[in-house]
């Protein structure tokens, strides 16, 4: 599989602060991975960095064979990176429908797709976003996001604050999306038990460096490192 | 040790539907919502049948055996977790027959249903913790590598903790995340 993703040496935070030092991993076309780490470890900073909302200091980033650091951070969506914030940010005053079609790409999802993914969505096309529960914005925010057809897809903490049963879906959701194997996503999550057994690979970050880069089922055979980088529960 | 993940996912998601369960039941007792015997019935549907068809077989033919063979302390945890195995199918029977009698008699059945309920997770919250806490501490430290991959290899073909061997039960759990009321569930808030 063709690498889609790859960062050198990054070392990048916001105005003068340094937040993420000598960050390097790669990522494979349709690769999962968990960005995994403590409250303020870097984990949403390196996201955003991808998308080009911090000061990039040094190092390189290359994605589907271009150098990222030098496309604007409002081109990177058309690029093919596609972002969920923990905001949500869906248009309140737009229906689900078309908070869906107002972004849409070309690509193998479309509406109907989207739909057939999350069939909640369709219950309420005709909704206004600021009409919907929770966790319907979430399910909206991730279709929305599908609908841009990205190469690689971004989902920060997208299970925070929501109720075990729309958390569980959620999982089931995103597990079916890794799988599909239609685009590269990288996951950033609190709890590793969560996050781990749907990704291949998991790089977990401390105090905005990488303590560890590899498969995600090494990673959670192991109680103690984990115990270590993320505390106790998060296994 | 891919199993025991696969076991603590099941958990979590058997969890959700019953704290699901608690709050819907709890919304009716307040008169805060309505009865949706749908949904009602989706919700004992599930944990009647996937911890009997999905779950439990998983720790009955592969886990405990495993177990009983490497620690002689384990009989006795495990002679406790089959006989609430049995005990749980047996509960959910009742579940189920005291739903059926609610919707027939409507609110002056309810009482019945909800203390069938309230008993039901009691007995489950107890089951969880028995396995969460001590049952897979224990296979933990004493099953071995081998232990392990003959026991993920027998949960391969059986590891998806919505949806069971067949995706049988994957729309049965979405129809509940459906229905339940905003914000436990994508439902109408009450």
């Amino acid at each position: 599989m063709a690498e889609l993703l790859k960062l050198e040496n990054v070392w990048a935070g916001y105005g003068e602060a340094v937040v993420l030092e000598d960050i390097s991993f790669s990522l494979e076309a349709a690769g999962s991975l968990a960005l995994l780490g403590r409250n303020g470890m870097g984990k949403t900073t390196l996201l955003a960095t991808l998308m080009g909302a911090t000061r990039l200091k040094s190092g390189r980033l290359h994605f589907d064979g271009r150098d990222l650091a030098v496309v604007g951070s409002h081109r990177r969506a058309a690029l093919g990176l596609g972002w969920v914030p923990q905001e949500r940010d869906i248009f309140p005053s737009l229906t689900v429908e078309e908070n869906l079609t107002v972004v849409a790409r070309p690509g193998p999802w479309n509406l109907e797709r989207a739909y057939e993914m999350f069939p909640r969505l369709a219950e309420r096309k005709a909704n206004m976003g600021n009409q919907l529960s929770g966790g319907e914005q979430q399910m909206l925010a991730l279709a929305r996001a599908l609908m841009l057809n990205p190469k690689l897809l971004l989902l920060d903490k997208p299970l925070e604050g929501l109720a075990p049963l729309i958390v569980q879906d959620l999982l089931r959701i995103i597990g079916r999306m890794v799988a599909a194997g239609d685009m590269a996503i990288i996951l950033v999550e609190q709890h590793a038990h969560q996050i781990l057994p749907l990704t291949k690979q998991a790089l977990v970050l401390e105090r905005g460096r990488v303590v560890y880069n590899g498969d995600s089922d090494n990673l959670r055979a192991d109680r103690s490192q984990l115990d270590k980088w993320l505390g106790v529960g998060s296994h | 040790m891919k199993s025991i993940d696969i076991i603590h996912g099941e958990h979590r998601t058997l969890a959700s539907v019953l704290q699901g369960l608690r709050f819907v039941v709890g919304e009716i007792g307040a008169k805060r919502l309505q009865a949706d015997f749908r949904l009602l019935s989706s919700m004992v549907d599930y944990i009647t049948q996937v911890p009997d068809k999905v779950h439990h077989p998983k720790e009955d033919d592969h886990l405990f055996p495993a177990l009983r063979a490497r620690s002689a302390a384990a009989a006795s945890l495990i002679d406790a977790l089959e006989a609430q195995h049995a005990e749980g199918y047996r509960m959910t029977v009742g579940l189920l027959q005291a739903l059926v009698h609610y919707q027939a008699m409507g609110d002056k059945a309810f009482a019945d249903f909800e203390a069938t309920v309230q008993d039901y997770l009691a007995f489950s919250w107890k089951h969880l913790n028995m396995e969460e806490g001590e049952l897979l501490p224990l296979a933990r430290q004493e099953l071995t590598a081998e232990d392990w991959t003959a026991i993920d290899a027998a949960f391969a073909a059986n590891f998806d903790p919505y949806a069971g061997a067949q995706g049988e039960f994957e729309d049965l759990f979405g129809r509940i995340v459906s229905m339940t009321p905003a914000p436990y569930g994508l439902g109408a808030a009450r």
